[in-house]
């Protein structure tokens, strides 16, 4: 008899207790509903994307020296590097310079491997068309400056998280001009050369 | 309070005075209240279906619709109108009627019992004497349009779906009765009116959730379980049985399943308002207000005003718990079948076999407050 009063008393015990944790799971649902909603309203509120996000590549026709590295270190060999040698000038000519972004994988390696740092990455990711064709980017194609979120006036700019200032969640009704979070390279160098005065004085004095 | 103004009656005699005959009068009379009860329960699941998005949205830090129509509200219409356009499939070696007949099972017993919701003391269908027993009985006929969708779909997947379906539905139905049995005891009366009426004149303090605490949660659960709403929709859960039994139905038919499982949910929560948190009644009650000016009961417009508030009333609690079942769809992960089956058999029927016991000595030891 006594065992099974135990038994019915541990049942109530489990059955309080996890009636507890609900209603601490339904205060954290219902707190989540006092705060601002995270949505970015694209296309009226865009991303802007972080320094060295991978997007279309950009190249300058007038640095390349048709090496032919971008080619080699591509994973499907697609930089399409039309050039010829000039007997006259014993130099190589490049004629023309494709990349179709139809089948590019945007991983970076051609723009880590040029030796002319004619390849760079840019923040454009909008390259939607209407027909395959039209992806594959002509050298004058890909010299063309991105697109800027900052610059389209019908546009408001969310900053990513990683710009966000120190215990900030939300990019919308960020104050004009935050900083994000942590030091500039410039701030930490005046910072250890601080450290470095104060023992050189230390041992000195 | 019963008498005041008779929409029937007048309405029969002002068709008499075009030259009807009365029975001819009552047959026109007869469809509209039906008409209007359908009209507003549809209303009422695409305000739920809303509710469910926008509330959802915003315990996820979402927005939710926002651009069709003002705030969204069309969004539901927009579900509506796009399963109506898609194809209706059958599919190869499914068996024909069975698979157009089990939405139909299923869904229709949940609009027959609108039947006896009521929103005010007249403002009901029919009163009909053994009314929250209607619906138990009618909510009994939904596991066999659940086996008929799981059967006939050709799919054993499905099949093994529709069977969990039935049995949770089966496992839940039998504390549902004994938390009613329990309201039904103290009110003395089967009649949805009768059991609002019980617990009138005292405002807040006379609502059924005081003197059955144990019984609401009881009845809250098991309803939750026969809607199929998380954390018990098992069948539906699309990681386990892709849809269960409603795998391989799309087009009107599945809107039938989707339509009729708001409907669940809304006539559920308002049953719960009626049975446990005083129906129509205002916290205040109205009669108190009325007699403090000394205004008779009869005044036509005061007759108005209180049958708007008793509506207002009545919605404001059933969206309100609306509300709290779709916080709790995201606050607790999904139950298995078998935790789901222990729980409705093991656990909630012999509490609601102890509570409608504990509710019997107490009617008995004092019967003043328990129902004399």
């Amino acid at each position: 008899m006594l065992k099974f009063l135990k038994q019915v008393g541990d049942y109530t015990k489990e059955v309080v207790q996890s009636a507890k944790y609900i209603g601490q799971g339904l205060s954290v649902t219902f707190d989540h509903m006092r705060r601002r909603p995270v949505t970015v309203q694209y296309p009226y509120e865009k991303l802007i994307p972080s320094e060295r996000f991978r997007g279309r590549i950009h190249f300058e026709f007038d640095k390349c020296i048709s090496c032919e590295v971008c080619v080699r270190v591509c994973p499907i060999n697609l930089p399409v590097v039309d050039w010829e040698f000039n007997k006259a000038t014993k130099k190589k000519e490049l004629k023309h310079y494709s990349i179709d972004f139809g089948v590019c994988i945007f991983c970076g390696n051609c723009v880590e491997y040029c030796p002319t740092n004619c390849l760079s990455m840019t923040e454009e990711y909008e390259l939607a068309v209407y027909e395959r064709h039209e992806l594959n980017y002509d050298s004058v194609a890909l010299g063309r400056l991105p697109y800027k979120v900052t610059d389209d006036p019908m546009v408001t700019p969310m900053r990513e998280f990683a710009y966000l200032p120190k215990g900030v969640m939300n990019p919308h009704d960020l104050p004009a001009g935050s900083r994000r979070a942590g030091k500039t390279p410039q701030e930490i160098v005046a910072e250890t050369q601080a450290a470095q005065a104060k023992v050189s004085a230390i041992t000195e004095g | 309070m019963n008498s005041g103004i008779d929409l029937q009656g007048t309405f029969i005699e002002s068709l008499q005075g075009f030259g009807l005959p009365a029975g001819a009068a009552k047959a026109i009379w007869m469809p509209l209240p039906m008409l209007i009860v359908l009209v507003g329960s549809t209303v009422a699941v695409l305000i739920a279906v809303w509710m469910e998005r926008k509330v959802s949205a915003a315990a996820q830090q979402r927005i939710g619709p926002e651009y069709i129509g003002p705030l969204g509200i069309l969004a539901p219409l927009a579900d509506g109108l796009k399963l109506v356009f898609k194809e209706d499939i059958i599919p190869a070696k499914a068996d024909k009627w069975l698979f157009t007949f089990g939405p139909m099972i299923v869904v229709i017993p949940v609009f027959l019992s609108f039947l006896i919701v009521p929103f005010g003391e007249n403002l009901l269908i029919s009163d009909v004497g053994m009314g929250v027993f209607l619906w138990i009985a009618l909510s009994s006929v939904v596991p066999i349009g659940l086996l008929m969708s799981g059967y006939a779909s050709n799919n054993k997947y499905s099949l093994l779906g529709g069977l969990r379906a039935t049995a949770q539905s089966l496992a839940y139905e039998i504390p549902l009765s004994l938390a009613v049995m329990a309201i039904a005891m103290m009110s003395n009366s089967l009649s949805t009116v009768d059991i609002v009426q019980h617990q009138s004149g005292y405002g807040l303090l006379g609502w059924n959730v005081w003197r059955q605490p144990i019984g609401f949660v009881i009845f809250f659960i098991a309803a939750l379980a026969e809607c199929e709403r998380t954390p018990f929709d098992l069948p539906e859960a699309e990681e386990e049985l892709v849809a269960g039994y409603q795998t391989e139905y799309s087009g009107m038919k599945f809107a039938l399943f989707y339509l009729g499982s708001y409907v669940n949910l809304t006539l559920s929560a308002l049953l719960v308002s009626i049975l446990y948190l005083g129906g129509w009644e205002a916290p205040i009650p109205v009669g108190l207000i009325s007699s403090t000016f000394n205004i008779s009961d009869t005044t036509p417009w005061l007759q108005v005003v209180t049958g708007a508030i008793g509506i207002l009333m009545t919605l404001v609690k059933t969206y309100a718990l609306v509300f709290f079942i779709v916080l709790i769809r995201w606050t607790i992960p999904r139950v298995r079948i078998d935790q789901l089956l222990n729980l409705g058999w093991k656990f909630l029927l012999p509490v609601a076999l102890a509570n409608l016991l504990a509710t019997a000595g107490l009617k008995l030891t004092f019967p003043a407050f328990f129902g004399g």
